[in-house]
């Protein structure tokens, strides 16, 4: 391609790189759902950043410990052995979401999503240092000057602290958190957990930040595919339009019926505080994520106006058009159905655990030996897991081929829980009844203190070509 | 980013911070899960002492896994990117076009 040719179209590239998104600056709303999401973000914060704090017995109550490659959920301990069950809770979180999704709309994107309840923390810590919409957007086009740079430096600087404690609650997640803090305190962090401290605090400060709604619209994989979960009867968001229209403003008071006009003043507040930016009056749009803030603010103009309530509200579609809303339809039982399969195969799974891994490797080195009394012998090494919650002494047998030996420790062998031993076994057998090169023998590994957990794991036994 | 087209003046063409996001982030998520899937059955202080780095830490394992998987992730998605553009558009945009 020729020099100049490149360059302009570097240069348009570089014009629609650099060129800013228009910022929002959402009004400040109070109401009813206000209220509802400002307890709702208090609650999942309190939960974030107290949670990985809370003990139990003698360990993190929840801890994800990726050093120790164990993760504690209260009272259970599971192994990555355990990563079916794991996969098994996504299966049945991804589902839970669905069903609520065509019940409730986006409810969840409005009241509990990290990016909004992040979004919002930001924005209060925002509007706290700059003031409201108006008096930021007015800073933002006024002088740069040091008041403006004071204003802006503190408000950052509230933003990484805010990020750092963000990125710290994160990594005690996957590290005990106390032990954190103290190498926190004594500067001794270890470089990959200062590593992912950072990480993980500096996207929270580039989502919440600066990101915030283009999370929403450009990266979130469920906000593009809700709609093949929405229906008529889902709950969504949305404006009368057969009661609002034609819209017009008028004196306070003024029955719309006077001025022929609908219940809708276009005062345009519903747009002002959204945080997407959009206007809801053009009807259901996906960057849409019902925080509810024009339907507080719609009500309160309502109030003013002395109209009924709700001409911005929570409705369906088919409640729109004069119709019944169904809760119970067919997608609805669908979804029951595979939740309770799949709970219950979880619940079911959970109870017949057996809290016992065994893994069993023959020496590499060596195929077999025969040693001085004519046996030949196979060394084996034998991995044993205790996942159970107490510790367990355990019995140890070989089966599978006639007068198998076992030399070493097979009565009595202690294992803390969560304790993994590795036991090195000799397995000998008198030849003659050696019908293969190799043949298949048991392992049984039993709990003394709890008989009902035991394994079993096969081997092979190899020995000379049979004779 | 050599691996974003560099003829992309047209209307309908994504803006480029979207590409980049269209590149890193899908990458970022693909590669999380293959580095929870990867070291559930690998333990990375073993694969250290296979590899010749036995003084690994398996933070550090999971870190380096990570950053690898999505350093692969991310070059399939640029190349995905990259492979959708035409292949029936004049090399030289200027021949085309009259702007
Ligand atoms: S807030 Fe209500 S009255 Fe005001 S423009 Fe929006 S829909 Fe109309
Ligand atoms: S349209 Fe209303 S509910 Fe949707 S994002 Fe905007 S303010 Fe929130």
């Amino acid at each position: 391609m020729s020099e100049p040719a490149a360059s302009q179209n570097n240069q348009s590239i570089e014009t629609e790189l650099y060129k800013k998104r228009e910022k929002i600056y959402a009004r400040e709303v109070h109401g009813i759902f206000a209220a509802l999401r400002l307890l709702a973000m208090a609650a999942l914060l309190g939960i974030y950043y107290g949670l990985p704090w809370i003990r139990w017995d003698d360990h993190q109550a929840i801890l994800f410990d990726l050093p120790a490659r164990k993760f504690h959920i209260f009272g259970l301990t599971f192994w990555p052995q355990d990563f079916f069950y794991l996969s098994m809770l996504l299966i049945i979180a991804a589902i839970a979401l669905f069903m609520f999704t065509a019940l409730a709309g986006r409810l969840w994107c409005g009241y509990a999503c990290p990016q909004t309840v992040w979004t919002e923390i930001y924005m209060w810590i925002e509007r706290k240092i700059e003031g409201g919409a108006k008096a930021q957007k007015k800073r933002d086009q006024g002088p740069r000057n040091a008041a403006y740079f004071g204003v802006k430096i503190a408000k950052h600087a509230a933003w990484l602290l805010f990020s750092l404690w963000t990125g710290f609650t994160f990594v005690g997640y996957f590290s005990p958190i106390q032990d954190l803090w103290t190498s926190f305190m004594t500067w001794t962090l270890g470089p990959w957990e200062t590593f992912w401290i950072f990480f993980y605090g500096f996207a929270t400060y580039g989502n919440a930040g600066f990101m915030r709604e283009q999370v929403c619209i450009y990266m979130c994989p469920y906000a593009r595919f809700q709609s093949a979960m929405f229906d008529h009867d889902t709950l969504v968001i949305s404006y009368d339009e057969k009661r609002g229209n034609p819209r017009g403003s008028r004196r306070r008071g003024t029955p719309s019926a006077d001025v022929g006009l609908g219940d809708c003043i276009d005062c345009g507040l519903c747009v002002q505080v959204c945080p997407v930016g959009i206007d809801i009056r053009d009807g259901l749009q996906y960057q849409c994520i019902g925080c509810a803030a024009c339907v507080d603010v719609c009500d309160d103009v309502m109030d003013k106006m002395g109209y009924p309530r709700g001409l911005v509200k929570y409705t369906t579609e088919n409640s729109l058009q004069g119709k019944r809303t169904k809760i119970v339809r067919p997608r609805i039982l669908v979804y029951i159905a595979i939740l309770t399969f799949v709970s219950s195969a979880l619940v079911y799974g959970l109870l017949t655990r057996i809290p016992l891994e065994v893994d069993i490797i023959r020496d590499r080195n060596v195929l077999y030996t025969e040693t001085d009394e004519g046996m030949v012998q196979n060394v084996y090494n034998l991995k044993l897991i205790n996942m159970a919650s107490e510790a367990q002494r355990y019995k140890l047998s070989v089966s599978g081929l006639e007068g198998l030996q076992v030399l070493g420790k097979t009565q009595d062998i202690e294992l803390e829980s969560g304790a993994v031993k590795d036991l090195p076994l000799r397995v000998q057998i008198d030849p003659i009844v050696l019908k293969s090169p190799s043949s298949k023998i048991m392992f049984h590994i039993e709990s003394q203190t709890s008989p009902e957990i035991s394994a079993d794991e096969s081997a092979r036994f190899l020995g000379p070509a049979s004779r | 980013m050599s691996t974003l087209p560099a003829t992309q003046s047209d209307k309908n063409q994504l803006p480029v911070v979207q590409q980049i996001i269209s590149v890193m982030w899908p990458s970022f998520l693909t590669a999380s899960l293959a580095t929870i899937i990867f070291f559930t059955v690998f333990d990375p202080t073993e694969l250290g002492i296979i590899g010749g780095f036995p003084e690994l830490t398996r933070m550090g394992g999971y870190t380096i896994g990570f950053f690898c998987f999505w350093l692969l992730t991310s070059i399939s998605c640029a190349l995905t990117c990259y492979f959708r553009r035409p292949t029936n558009k004049p090399i030289n945009p200027n021949n085309s076009k009259p702007s």
